[in-house]
């Protein structure tokens, strides 16, 4: 049955960067348009292709994982898919009512009632007044509202605004459904009647496109993934084979816009200690970035100092993809002290075992001093570490850290 | 056109909700309320009543003058102020229009909607000044619906030119205050049509609005038809600019979210 609904075929996407991004005034256009006169091209240093050449195409029920890094075009699809704006070049036709979960509670106004907020938004939405109607007491009930409903949402906490935004788009019931970060909503309960409502669009067939930057998710919901590189398709298909990929290719990407090859080598004059380099071995001291949950990672901090300091403490964090906070730990300053002027000291963290589920990781490292509270020096993401493996991949555990467990049956 | 129409249709709901949601959020946190609808043109019908009548004596055709200016000042207003709202109401909806897909066209249609009300309220206070001034009502009142259809058919377009273009050119802002403030001098709001000398009258007619503020004048203070011929010009010249901004605008429309 090739019922196609969504279909993208060359889909490009250019944006201008301009003098004060994109809001121009008339004489910049005038200028703009003397130097075309003049055979002076303007354009080719001013622009920038979000996407280029994107084709495929979803059929009724299809669930499709998007990933892809920051800046891989992933929300220029999406605006796409959503008719926010036209693709520059090639063609893109979606059969159905479109339904987005991304930017949810954007119709919103402040000095009105949530009632009143959620027949504006339903209605932004596509709804006519009576499909709102209809369905208002779930949507109410879905954010969990009731009590403060004639109340100026300005009033709303943060939470409750996500959450009456989300419950109004949830029941549009669309034919193809845009999701971006659905967990990135709300508190537990109001995450499982996400996943609920989720699960439930499944089983009705409609056809989802789901963004996230939780790779477990992605894997968990989808039927195909489609990974976005540079603007460009990378690569499309099952989504165990696409992220096996995806992280492959960003333990191999060395540096890149980050500063994730590994700082500088020297010391700036006048810094009282800085970290030179950070590197990963397995238990061999082979070099390494590479590992499955149970390994043993060994951490070197490479750093120099100018003067003894008894009272700094090394830190190092872990945390995911997007930057979330795993867990840190820091030396104990009585059983490690600089004593004095170190032109390269090394520092080893010996994580064993390796208690990270499959996904991929960087490391913060900081050095600070504990009773100031004084920071010598902060390094971001400066090595990432990509668990993978036979181990890591289990479908017994979920999320980013695996806790050693049995389970047992007592009745 | 059909095609907008259709779209108005299919819309309505939405023009409503965006009408209701403008119309609420003016007027909350405001002591005077709606009042204020009615003091934008009382305000202007002293100020005109003073310099073009009591200071400049400026012939009003034989109404009071302060009706007459009254009857102009609030159908301009709804014009120019659907226009000055409508032009920035893209901008206004920025993260709305970069966020969500909705027709665009539906937040000008929005505006004309809202500014119905403040016009019907401003009309209440128009009664009671007739009455007050005991200017008999005649048949050729209904002349106002034709009219008031005209004018907002001319004000959706220019305001669909003006708000595309003021998505790409903050420039229109700035002038446009200007252009209605000179517009409305060139529109027989403070003076009747009479005292334009004959050699400009087929210029000045050029103006779609002489012919319709004219022809509320004629139907509710005169109670006779409007100037048919004058009329036909504005309309033709209303349905030119529908013509020119529809498409403009639906093309303008697919980068909104890109340039905004």
């Amino acid at each position: 049955m090739a019922d196609t609904v969504v279909d993208l075929n060359g889909v490009a996407k250019r944006y201008r960067l301009r003098r004060g991004w994109h809001v121009t005034s008339l004489g910049d256009e005038i200028v703009r348009l003397g130097s075309r006169l003049l055979g002076r091209s303007v354009e080719a240093r001013d622009e920038f292709w979000a996407l280029r050449d994107v084709t495929f195409s979803l059929e009724r029920g299809e669930i499709l994982g998007l990933i892809g890094m920051n800046g891989a075009g992933k929300s220029t699809l999406l605006k796409i898919l959503s008719k926010v704006t036209v693709p520059t070049r090639g063609s893109f036709a979606a059969r159905g009512r479109l339904g987005a979960l991304i930017e949810i509670g954007a119709g919103f106004h402040p000095e009105l009632s949530g009632r009143e907020n959620i027949f504006l938004n339903g209605a932004i939405m596509g709804m006519t007044r009576r499909e709102v109607q209809g369905k208002f007491d779930r949507i109410v009930g879905f954010a969990e509202v009731e009590r403060f409903i004639d109340t100026p949402i300005k009033h709303y906490s943060s939470g409750m605004q996500m959450r009456l935004g989300f419950a109004v788009a949830a029941h549009t019931d669309p034919d193809i459904l845009l999701i971006d970060e659905i967990l990135a909503v709300g508190d537990a309960s109001f995450q499982a009647k996400c996943l609920n409502k989720l699960a439930e669009l499944k089983e009705e067939d409609k056809t989802i496109i789901l963004v996230s930057h939780n790779l477990s998710t992605i894997t968990e919901h989808s039927k195909r993934v489609l990974w976005l590189d540079h603007g460009t398709v990378r690569m499309m298909g099952e989504p165990d084979t696409v992220v096996d990929a995806f992280l492959e290719d960003l333990t191999e990407e060395k540096d890149g816009e980050d500063e994730l090859a590994a700082g500088s080598s020297r010391r700036e004059a006048g810094k009282p200690i800085a970290i030179l380099d950070v590197t990963l071995a397995d238990a061999c001291e082979r070099p390494q970035t590479r590992f499955d949950r149970g390994d043993a990672v060994l951490i070197d901090l490479t750093y120099s100092a100018s003067q003894a300091m008894p009272g700094a403490v090394f830190l190092v964090s872990i945390q995911d993809v997007q930057g979330y906070p795993l867990g840190g730990v820091s030396t104990d300053p009585d059983s490690l002290k600089i004593t004095g002027a170190v032109e390269r000291g090394v520092v080893r963290l010996r994580l064993d075992p390796l208690i990270l589920n499959k996904g991929v990781y960087t490391l913060n490292v900081q050095v600070m001093d504990p009773v100031t509270k004084r920071y010598y020096e902060i390094k971001r993401r400066v090595a990432r570490l990509l668990v993978d493996g036979q181990r890591a991949s289990s479908r017994e555990t979920s999320g980013h850290v695996y806790y050693p467990h049995q389970w047992e049956e007592l009745r | 056109m059909l095609d907008a129409i259709a779209s108005t249709w299919n819309h309505w709901d939405l023009i409503v909700s965006f009408a209701l949601r403008d119309i609420k959020a003016r007027y909350k946190q405001t002591a005077l309320g709606v009042a204020w609808a009615l003091l934008q043109p009382l305000s202007m019908m002293v100020v005109f009543t003073l310099v073009f009548s009591v200071f400049a004596k400026v012939p009003s055709d034989g109404a009071p003058y302060p009706i007459f200016a009254y009857s102009g000042l609030i159908f301009w207003t709804f014009f120019s102020n659907t226009i000055s709202t409508g032009t920035v109401s893209m901008v206004a909806n920025a993260t709305l229009i970069r966020k969500i897909y909705f027709p665009r066209e539906t937040l000008l249609t929005s505006v004309v909607l809202a500014g119905c009300l403040d016009l019907a309220i401003a009309c209440l206070l128009f009664a009671a000044m007739l009455f007050y001034y005991k200017i008999a009502i005649t048949a050729a009142v209904l002349w106002v619906i034709p009219l008031v259809i005209l004018q907002v058919l001319l004000a959706l377009g220019f305001t669909g030119l003006t708000a595309a273009a003021h998505v790409n050119f903050r420039d229109i802002g700035h002038a446009l205050p200007l252009i209605l403030q000179l517009w409305m001098f060139a529109s027989p709001v403070g003076y009747p049509i009479s005292v334009i000398p004959a050699w400009l009258q087929p210029f000045y007619m050029l103006n779609p609005m002489a012919a319709i503020i004219d022809g509320y004048r004629r139907a509710v203070l005169l109670g006779t038809a409007p100037d048919l011929y004058a009329l036909a010009v504005s309309a033709v010249i209303t349905v030119g600019v529908l013509a020119l901004a529809l498409p403009i605008f639906k093309h303008a429309e697919r980068t909104f979210a890109d340039v905004i």
